[in-house]
């Protein structure tokens, strides 16, 4: 009896013991609500990336506070948050005066979903997504780096021309938050003086909903739920009454309009081609330079990804020709021989720390794609400098702009000089990342990199070593992988670098500082 | 593009299972002072996979290979409590061809101990019932990557296991023998701070599902106790975790069940005192989120004091 007692005390002790090993695994961002560094009261005046005039979306004038209308709002607002459940509560808190972070987390997520790639039908051949029936199978979008990169731009671009236009408004009408007209009123975050209409925060659900559902069709239930969420914790935060959310959300639904429109048009329709249009890219880059990229999966994928990705409208940079990068070594060349035995010896001697670098930056198949690993360091910074909402857009719209315009200007060298990956020219080679479906030069990973390292280099002048140090291993991280030659990663690095200045030079002029 | 895919079972097999022989498994007990050591090899491939309940083939990964060597030691510290040790070796790779052109893997995994414990051994009706418990540990001792499927070497967490058996024997030889266990299983690091498991996950860690174990075995001790073979069957079920996605690699936070089908014979010389044979088969039969595994193994133990 008394070594059954001793035996039911240890293995109790030894339940505790392994479950207090079990860490709580963080599923977000974690931050709290805080008090911002500045409110960029010329907000409403900085230069707009796709609205012409700050006020080409037609907001009117509020009505007064004094009014009854207001006041009837005013009352119904104080009798919401005077009665809040825990649920309402942990929205107030989840949504944050910052819900920029937010909803660049809930893309993120939505990338890394539908970041899958078609496999073969049983018969061999390979089915595409389709935009037309996005159920599939198989289920649209295929979230790989170019559609993501586009997926970000366009969603920064909207929150940011939004929230431009907002703070238009706000400075023009300057109607004040409810707790500073009604001092009873609570409210969740820390106070500031930004006038409340229309709503910065329902300007962002909107946005951000309308281009999420947009690129991400399944979603649209989930999309709607989360912004009706964000926009209901709008009013449980103190921070608008409802005539504030109904204007946010009208200029948060026009911007996404115009950003849409634009995406409709930019070409991204026609970077996925048949396989006869694919083969003649193929043949003309055969016959110009002698060589040519071969998909070597089984079965053979007919078509690479997004061909004519290069040909996608950027948004800063007048031509992808003058960005292109010059020719690379001839397969076979001493040159190449040299790159080649690095790699070789690199995969003979794999180190923990090599390994290490490649996983890290792996941001492969199912994850949030290389322009995603960015976006999530853009966020942590703008937590770190405890930016508002339209400076968070601003960063956040630049960066992914010129990681848009680096994917453009890569995808065009891809197929422009459609060259072989390593696994294609050396016998027998082996690999720890996974061999992607697009030719070898240059390196995407290493060309958004560069690109989003400048853009937060300039925006956060305090960062620029961290910052590069990342886009110099990421590079790196690919000649580690074996999907990658040093010479796709160091003209990648270069290229990427050039093609952020256009930008940057714009975002010099935006009147917003650095 | 396509990338590692699952092959959990011979991990499952020499990790909470280790091997049919001389193990946490059986009822077999050394004396006190006396021990057994045996060295086994064990080659499993499979060329199919459940991705979820599905079962498919893929050949970027083609038929994924896996070899391992398994020494493995029982010690009687007492008359009715066994140490058992164990640090498996495993080989992990794709055949030729496949689309994915993968390194495989390679190293130590897991140092493995176990204490096996004999509570009841006595006649009942015309035979033996004993009931054992043992009570086991895990831990990697290498830096092996967990999120490297199908060729990682194994799930890369610590492990404590709670098992009881029972085994009834008859005269003739003939017993029937049945153990079930708990698996704790802890969290795995792996190489990069962010992955998918039903929504986003912000670290480097990777929880691995506990699960359940099962055992049942028939056998027969005949030609003068010389000769044993046993026919089994073994189960895993975890007790959460997320699918293998479409076409995508598998991840240590699936959910991972498996059933599977053995034979054994296992042979003592009597001539060659405390030198023995033995020789398995399995085959995994049904499965979610593993490899449609079959697999061999060829092994000798030798019995010895201390």
């Amino acid at each position: 009896m008394k070594k059954k007692l001793k035996k039911q005390i240890a293995a109790i002790l030894l339940l505790v013991v392994v479950s207090s090993c079990e860490n709580e695994l963080p599923t977000r961002a974690n931050y709290q609500a805080y008090s911002f560094t500045g409110l960029d009261s010329n907000g409403g005046t900085w230069k707009l990336i796709l609205l012409s005039t700050q006020d080409q979306i037609i907001v009117s004038a509020p009505s007064n506070v004094s009014s009854t209308a207001y006041q009837s709002e005013l009352a119904a607002l104080k009798s919401t948050t005077s009665n809040l459940n825990g649920n309402q509560l942990d929205a107030v808190n989840y949504w944050s005066n910052n819900s920029i972070v937010r909803w660049n987390e809930i893309a993120l997520e939505l990338v890394a979903k539908y970041n899958l790639i078609p496999g073969p039908n049983d018969d061999g051949t390979y089915t595409l997504p389709n935009s037309a029936n996005p159920s599939g199978p198989p289920p649209f979008p295929f979230a790989h780096p170019p559609y993501a990169c586009r997926a970000f731009a366009y969603l920064s671009v909207a929150q940011f021309d939004g929230l431009i236009t907002a703070w238009h408004y706000k400075y023009l009408y300057n109607r004040q938050a409810p707790y500073k007209v009604d001092s009873s009123i609570p409210f969740a975050y820390a106070d500031n003086d930004l006038p409340s209409y229309p709503s910065d925060g329902a300007v962002i659900a909107v946005a951000s909903r309308d281009i999420l559902s947009a690129m991400f069709p399944l979603e649209k239930e989930f999309l709607a739920e989360k912004a009706k969420e964000h926009l209901e914790s709008l009013i449980w935060a103190g921070a608008n009454v409802d005539s504030d959310v109904a204007a946010g959300e009208y200029i948060g639904s026009e911007a996404a309009k115009v950003a849409l429109a634009r995406a409709a048009t930019d070409g991204m329709k026609k970077a996925q081609m048949p396989k006869p249009v694919s083969d003649s890219i193929k043949a003309a880059a055969f016959a110009r330079f002698g060589w040519q990229w071969d998909n070597l999966e089984l079965p053979v994928r007919p078509v690479g990804l997004t061909p004519l990705f290069g040909k996608v409208k950027m948004w800063n940079v007048p031509t992808v020709e003058e960005v292109r990068p010059p020719i690379p070594p001839t397969p076979g060349s001493v040159e190449f021989q040299k790159h080649a035995d690095e790699l070789v010896d690199f995969a003979n001697n794999m180190t923990e720390e090599k390994r290490k670098i490649a996983n890290w930056w792996s941001d492969g198949l199912g994850t949030y794609t290389p322009p995603g690993h960015w976006n999530k360091f853009a966020k942590d910074f703008i937590i770190k400098y405890k930016m508002n909402p339209i400076r968070s857009a601003r960063t956040l719209a630049y960066m992914n702009m010129a990681i848009m315009d680096a994917g453009i200007s890569c995808w065009d060298a891809k197929y422009y000089y459609h060259y072989p990956r390593p696994i294609q020219t050396i016998p027998g080679f082996k690999v720890i990342l996974g061999t992607p479906n697009f030719p070898s030069y240059t390196s995407g990973h290493s060309t958004f990199s560069a690109a989003a390292a400048e853009v937060l280099s300039y925006i956060f002048p305090n960062e620029v070593g961290l910052c590069k140090s990342w886009a110099m291993e990421a590079a790196e991280s690919r000649i580690y992988g074996g999907i990658h030659y040093r010479f796709d990663t160091e003209v990648g690095i270069t290229q990427g670098k050039s093609v952020a200045q256009y930008t940057i030079n714009v975002a010099k002029n935006d009147g917003a500082g650095n | 593009m396509m990338k590692k895919f699952t092959f959990l079972l011979a991990t499952l097999l020499f990790v909470t299972e280790w091997l049919q022989a001389q193990t946490p498994l059986d009822a077999i007990m050394m004396k006190q002072r006396e021990s057994c050591f045996a060295l086994v090899y064990d080659e499993g491939k499979f060329d199919q996979y459940w991705e979820g309940k599905n079962l498919r083939t893929n050949a970027t990964i083609a038929t994924v290979n896996r070899q391992t060597v398994l020494p493995l030691m029982a010690i009687g510290v007492h008359n009715k409590v066994n140490l058992i040790v164990a640090v498996p070796y495993v080989k992990s790779f794709s055949s030729e061809l496949n689309g994915g052109k993968f390194a495989g893997a390679k190293g130590f995994q897991d140092l493995n101990l176990a204490l096996k414990g004999e509570i009841v051994n006595k006649q009942v009706g015309k035979g033996k019932l004993a009931a054992l418990a043992t009570i086991g540990y895990s831990t990697p001792i290498t830096n092996y990557l967990s999120d490297y499927r199908p060729y990682s070497i194994g799930f890369g967490a610590n492990e404590v296991s709670l098992r009881g058996i029972v085994q009834y024997k008859l005269a003739m030889g003939i017993y029937v023998r049945g153990a079930m266990a708990y698996l704790w299983r802890g969290q795995t690091q792996i190489e990069r701070d962010y992955y998918y498991n039903n929504g986003s996950y912000y670290t480097t860690w990777m929880d691995v599902p506990n699960a359940w174990s099962y055992n049942g075995v028939v056998g027969i001790r005949t030609l003068k106790n010389s000769l044993l073979l046993e026919a089994n069957i073994s189960g895993l079920n975890s007790t959460s975790g997320d699918d293998i996605r479409k076409y995508n690699a598998a991840q240590p936070t699936n959910k991972v069940d498996s059933e599977q089908l053995g034979f054994q014979a296992q042979y003592y010389f009597n001539k060659v005192k405390g030198l023995g044979l033995l020789t398995y088969y399995y085959q995994v039969i049904n499965g979610r989120n593993v490899g449609k595994v079959s697999g061999f193994g060829i092994g000798g133990t030798y019995v010895f004091k201390i």
